[in-house]
């Protein structure tokens, strides 16, 4: 559960205490991955956000789902720094068609109208963290679903949280044996503004990582679009999916590192 | 409006690049039947990142568009 960067990339924006924090933080994610594939899931679900790739003004889905057979990562000309380091991926993945379906039709029948999609690319916030986690290994099925933590009005907290709730009802009422990870970085670009690149909240983050750690996810629930966007924390959606989804399992953290432009962290919940 | 006409252009600068290379090339000519303030075009026509933001544009756009900003 990372926003897992190109060293490189941290090498320039933050110095070599950058890059020697970002090697750590994908040594966890590469460990995580170890545990995950010991697990030999049959699926991956992986809740991460758009930036304005894969979706445009022309509709800005509040939660979206993934379906098909298969998905693209993004190819685009000129990508900025994050996109460009999924270059050597492979470029096509197969998808969990049956998972997605289920997560999606059993929403749209129970009260839970997820937006879905046939046609939408990976950008980065899937696609880099999940090769970290495997590395050459070859992916699950994926089930991709996007949170939009960027465009306000986002999705509430709560509406994040039950939705991981849903999630783990489908799973369990499966005959499949499911991970799940949640992608973006803690605090960074407070109330996305330019002006503010660089600043982080690590008290927030650290109030969050305690919430987690101590399976307390009322106050998770209760934080505020203001609240997120204040801190820069938008990007905790995906966690807070991610949480629903394996609560009251308690977070274990393995990585916390502060960085000037972001706090870099890795958490795992072991369910089995 | 002027916030959806913001991004939009940006959008477009970022996902066009022979729009991207005309806006370079002449960006008056290709501001020209865009609906932006007084402010906006002129935000544009600097190229001013940090202006574009305040005005509006997504932080995420103005960070992508190639020739706008660097990060």
């Amino acid at each position: 559960m990372s926003h897992v960067l190109d060293p490189e990339y941290y090498d320039h924006a933050c110095g070599q205490i950058g890059r020697r924090m970002v090697e750590e933080v994908m040594a966890e994610i590469r460990a995580l991955g170890d545990r995950c594939v010991a697990q030999r899931p049959d699926a991956l679900i992986i809740v991460a956000d758009d930036h304005l790739n894969a979706f445009s003004f022309n509709a800005v889905p509040a939660l979206c789902v993934r379906i098909g057979t298969h998905v693209d990562r993004m190819v685009q000309e000129e990508a900025e720094a994050f996109d460009r380091a999924l270059e050597g991926m492979p470029l096509r993945y197969p998808l969990h068609e049956s998972l997605a379906g289920a997560i999606l039709e059993r929403g749209i029948r129970e009260g839970f109208d997820l937006a879905f999609s046939w046609e939408a690319p990976l950008d980065h916030a899937f696609l880099s963290p999940a090769n970290t986690m495997y590395g050459t290994r070859a992916l699950p099925p994926l089930v991709p679903i996007w949170v939009n933590c960027f465009v306000a009005p986002q999705p509430t907290a709560a509406r994040c949280f039950a939705l991981g709730q849903h999630i783990a009802r489908v799973v369990a009422a499966s005959p499949w044996n499911v991970a799940i990870i949640g992608t973006g970085g803690l605090s960074h670009f407070p109330q996305l503004s330019l002006a503010r690149v660089g600043e982080t909240d690590t008290v927030f983050d650290r109030r969050v990582l305690h919430w987690l750690g101590e399976g307390e996810y009322e106050p998770l629930c209760a934080l505020s679009a203001d609240e997120l966007d204040k801190a820069g924390e938008h990007e905790l959606l995906n966690w807070i999916v991610v949480a629903g989804a394996v609560t009251p399992a308690r977070a274990e953290l393995r990585y916390f590192g502060e960085l000037p432009r972001i706090n870099l962290t890795a958490v795992e919940w072991r369910l089995v | 409006m002027s916030r959806y006409a913001v991004n939009s252009l940006l959008y477009r600068l970022k996902k066009d690049s022979a729009y991207r290379a005309r806006f370079l090339s002449e960006p008056e000519a290709a501001l020209a039947d865009v609906d932006l303030t007084p402010e906006e075009r002129k935000a544009f026509l600097a190229r001013d990142a940090r202006r574009i933001n305040e005005l509006g544009g997504y932080l995420h756009l103005v960070m992508s568009v190639p020739g706008i900003a660097g990060h």
